[in-house]
């Protein structure tokens, strides 16, 4: 038996004359997988395949859960209240906490040089955005609030007071803003709609419920007055504690100072405007009426 | 060597957008005066997404991107009809508002109302149950001293729904409402008699 010399011993010898390890040579290890039994073959598994004789356990058609044969079923004979009313119909946020969005800006799939809305989460694989089943954009969540530790400018749909305060300790912006479904489909999927050829339509406004949340300060609304939500981030600095930075002598204050126009979609790119990809081209109407209409 | 110093920005994730999977070089431009073509292809919807993929290689006119004249009314007035302004939605929402703290306001002063109430509901109500309480207890005892003149009367206990005791309890009340005009004659009597001797007392002569 030959000794090794080295203090890791022979297996770190042969680890070092062994070839990288690639996709190509990885395999699984030794009875690590099994063979999947082939049902309905002869006496190993029989005529049956271990299903029983008949009906819906053999075929397996079951039906729904909470069904009874045809007889009302119990969730439909006890009364209930309102609380799910209309629950199909809810606008729904997907949640992004604090501590996915660091880890996103650690390994540079979102770029905090520029600022951040939907487009670049969404390119970054950081949330899923279906606007067909009534998801209305994403939800900053304060989970990882202590560890968050970049300066941003963000655009979410909705944020919590914890998150609000813990991005503008770091010299941070945030907005919230809305988007109608269309638009929505439009920001999280780019390219797609450049295919289309259309030109970019205006954002709508919110809805009338939805316009007290987006015009109140507190929440960093878009349609909030700016010398409010400087207020607003004073005193919320105060309630928990941290020394607001000044961001106006920042050298990124241009980035931080970006705004989209309640009526824009993109940063850069106004209402009525053609994107064509295969050119690289971008191309804007003329036409006075389309301009007052796309403008207004 | 395996394990070397390696700068941590060359491993940084960045951005790798998908190609895009266009034929640019040979692109498929249907012919629309060909009768083969499928009417969906002849569509401005599919003009534009021919403009949208190839550029002007298409051969389409960029002016036919946006919507025309007609087109562009009716997305106005669809407009109009359906998106109300901001100003016209927080007149709205001013509107609402109103109208709730009007309703709350009309429903506290009510229920401050009925509390004032409250007080002397609750007295009247604990009056009452005493009363019925007291009524009862007498109702009893009468009863009771019923029955016990009657076995007084009779020398055995009679049934109080008998007829032998209804007209027992119709004399002995008819007894008492005698006594009662009695004893309130008298008291009358008394009385004039006294006023009587008041009138008379001044009538003596008074000695010098």
């Amino acid at each position: 038996m030959s000794v090794s010399k080295t203090p890791g011993g022979k297996a770190l010898d042969v680890l070092k004359t062994l070839p990288r390890i690639t996709l190509a040579n990885l395999r699984p290890n030794p009875g690590a997988r099994q063979r999947e039994r082939k049902r309905g073959r002869g006496a190993h598994g029989g005529s049956k395949s271990g299903r029983g004789h008949k009906g819906e356990r053999q075929r397996g058609n079951r039906p729904r859960l909470g069904f009874e044969g045809g007889q009302t079923p119990f969730y439909l004979v006890i009364p209930k209240y309102g609380y799910n009313e209309g629950h199909s119909r809810r606008p729904q946020y997907q949640p992004l906490s604090l501590k996915r969005l660091q880890y996103l800006i650690d390994l540079g799939r979102v770029d905090t040089s520029q600022p951040i809305d939907l487009t670049q989460l969404v390119n970054g694989r950081g949330v899923t955005v279906q606007p067909l089943k009534r998801d209305y954009g994403v939800q900053l969540v304060e989970e990882g609030a202590d560890v968050f530790a970049a300066k941003i400018n963000i655009e979410v749909q909705r944020a919590t007071e914890g998150a609000i305060a813990a991005i503008e300790r770091n010299g941070g912006v945030i907005t919230t803003s809305f988007y109608d479904p269309i638009s929505l489909e439009i920001l999280c999927k780019p390219v797609p709609f450049f295919l289309r050829g259309q030109p970019i339509p205006k954002r709508m406004l919110p809805g009338e419920d939805m316009v007290p949340f987006y015009m109140d300060a507190k929440n960093r609304g878009y349609l909030a007055d700016p010398e409010k939500i400087q207020q607003a981030r004073k005193e919320l600095a105060q309630k928990y504690g941290y020394v607001l930075p000044d961001i106006s002598k920042d050298e990124i204050h241009r980035m931080l100072a970006m705004r989209k126009d309640p009526r824009q979609i993109f940063f850069g790119l106004s209402p009525g405007w053609v994107v064509n990809m295969a050119e690289k081209k971008i191309l804007k109407p003329t036409d006075e009426k389309l301009l007052r209409y796309y403008n207004s | 060597m395996l394990f070397t110093s390696i700068p941590i920005h060359k491993y940084v994730a960045n951005y790798n957008p998908k190609p895009l999977k266009l034929n640019l070089k040979d692109p498929y431009i249907p012919d629309k005066s060909r009768e083969k073509t499928p009417e969906w292809q002849k569509t401005a919807k599919y003009d534009r997404k021919l403009f949208g993929r190839y550029g002007l290689a298409s051969g389409i006119d960029p002016a036919e991107l946006w919507p025309s004249p007609d087109q562009l009314e009716a997305m106005i007035a669809e407009e109009k009809e359906w998106q109300p302004s901001l100003e016209k939605m927080l007149a709205n929402i001013a509107v609402k508002e109103k109208e709730k703290a009007k309703k709350l306001q009309a429903r506290e002063k009510l229920i401050a109302a009925n509390m004032a109430k409250m007080p002397k509901m609750v007295e009247d109500w604990r009056r009452e149950i005493r009363d019925q309480k007291v009524k009862k207890k007498e109702d009893k005892l009468r009863r009771d001293r019923l029955l016990a003149e009657a076995r007084a009367r009779f020398g055995y206990a009679l049934d109080p729904r008998s007829q032998k005791f209804k007209d027992m309890v119709k004399e002995i009340e008819k007894e008492e409402s005698r006594k009662r005009k009695q004893l309130k004659r008298r008291k009358k009597e008394e009385e004039m008699a006294g006023a009587a001797k008041v009138t008379e007392a001044p009538a003596t002569p008074v000695t010098p």
